[in-house]
């Protein structure tokens, strides 16, 4: 049987909290059966035995991108309505972890997440209300956030165990590339913004000499260069403050 | 200050960083203007976000990856921030340096909700029956609103005596203080390229925006 449409939205709703139990032994293993609990019991009305049996066979390991965990949902559901050999899910399953995992992290955590992060940066520093640049990035991010879920759990369903193609037709690589070149232009404007305008209050031109020293320094090294820019900051606090005890 | 208000924002902000629904209130960014909303110093909890978010750009949740939790972190700074009142001009240094240290609580404390959540959450044929799973994914649920709201309140507090105590021993006035927290955060913001491409391959955007910033300082 397969799953209605109140089957699916309670699974895309519960596919929010799908890391509610994350942990180092299965991932978010107990969180996709946990997700997958309202087609399997439409599935196995018959009896609770089967619906037991079929609950823990998916709380083995499995992770996935959250926000692309629905491409997972969506195909397992149709599989487990026809009620397909159970090794057979387990391959699709091991089969498309990897990648649901790599595709998001790369679209949303490395892309999406940090381009509407530097807009909401943008309007603070060109001195906004204070509640624009939180509301902008909250606002823009969730519309991507959602949309990605809900095509997620649109082509899982819609595609079943052939959705693989669906992902590479896609070409989310793509999407990503377009994100980041916007996310760069983003911050090549915030950070004139962050030593220009100070936040609303005007830095000497001193720091801002410092600012652009430190600004080569990340260029140059990446996330490498945060721990000795945190590090200074921190020592020539203490070194400030300690000035400041013995005068 | 409301203690329960702080609690309840705390554990909301530490439960969307992982469990639910992770649409980015936990990012330091919205959590310092939430937290500076509720504590009543709204622009200064969001100017402290942004510049803690700049701080943040280039760290990535990659896979199980152990992290900083910046959330909880940049609201027990603010809220610590508004409860010492600082008049020596240190007060948001001293708050940005406070959660960039606090954050390490932060995540220690979910790499031990994690490993508890082995025991309870539905983990093997013992404990996953389709009448217990969702009380089981619930209890881990509410065990990482209640550590967020833990590592707030305890931040809140340590944070407190931190700006009460060396705000007095700042001698250099707000300038210097605003002045150092934003190079430094700057320099960390532009650490994000590398993410997007690099350098090499994405200099020509990066010189397009900076030219566009240039002109709206100027303008």
């Amino acid at each position: 049987m397969r799953s209605g449409a109140f089957v699916r939205t309670r699974m895309f709703l519960r596919s929010f909290a799908i890391q509610g139990s994350w942990n180092y032994r299965t991932l978010i293993g107990g969180g996709f059966a946990f997700a997958l609990l309202p087609a399997l019991r439409a599935i196995h009305r018959d009896g609770a035995e089967a619906r037991d049996a079929a609950v823990q066979r998916h709380v083995h390991i499995f992770n996935s991108h959250p926000y692309l965990v629905g491409v997972a949902l969506g195909a397992v559901a149709e599989l487990e309505a026809e009620r397909v050999d159970p090794e057979v899910i387990d391959r699709f399953k091991t089969a498309v972890r990897g990648a649901l995992g790599s595709l998001g992290d790369a679209l949303v955590w490395a892309g999406w997440r940090p381009a509407c992060a530097l807009l909401g940066l943008a309007f603070v520093f060109a001195g906004a209300p204070w509640w624009l640049g939180p509301v902008v990035f909250l606002v823009v991010y969730n519309v991507g956030h959602v949309a990605l879920r809900t095509w997620g759990f649109r082509i899982g369903f819609r595609h079943g165990r052939n959705v693989a193609d669906v992902l590479r037709r896609a070409n989310l690589a793509r999407v990503q590339t377009d994100v980041s070149r916007a996310a760069v232009v983003l911050l090549g404007m915030v950070i004139p913004l962050m030593l220009g305008n100070g936040g609303g209050a005007e830095l000497r031109p001193a720091w801002i000499a410092a600012g652009v020293v430190a600004v080569i320094l990340g260029l140059r090294s990446g996330n490498a260069a945060r721990t000795p820019i945190v590090t200074g900051m921190a020592v020539a606090l203490a070194a400030a403050i300690g000035y400041g005890w013995l005068t | 200050m409301n203690a329960l208000l702080a609690a309840l924002a705390g554990g909301f902000i530490g439960l969307d960083a992982t469990s639910f629904p992770q649409a980015m209130i936990s990012r330091p960014l919205v959590a310092g203007a939430l937290a500076g909303w509720i504590a009543g110093i709204p622009a200064e909890g969001a100017m402290l976000g942004a510049v803690l978010e700049a701080f943040h750009l280039a760290i990535l949740p990659i896979g199980a990856a152990k992290y900083p939790e910046s959330g909880t972190a940049t609201a027990a700074a603010v809220f610590a921030m508004a409860l010492s009142n600082p008049t020596h001009g240190a007060g948001m240094l001293l708050a940005a340096v406070f959660a960039l240290g606090w954050e390490r609580v932060g995540g220690r404390s979910v790499v031990l909700a994690r490993q508890f959540n082995e025991h309870i959450a539905p983990t093997g044929a013992r404990l996953a029956h389709a009448s217990t799973i969702t009380l089981r994914h619930s209890a881990a649920m509410l065990i990482d609103f209640l550590r967020g709201a833990i590592v707030t309140v305890a931040g809140t507090g340590l944070g407190y005596v931190w700006i009460r105590v060396l705000d007095s021993h700042w001698v250099f006035g707000p300038a210097t203080a605003h002045g150092l927290l934003l190079a430094s955060a700057a320099g960390c913001a532009a650490a994000a390229l590398r993410v997007f491409g690099g350098w090499q391959a994405r200099w020509k955007l990066f010189v397009a925006g900076a030219i566009a910033g240039l002109v709206a300082v100027i303008a």
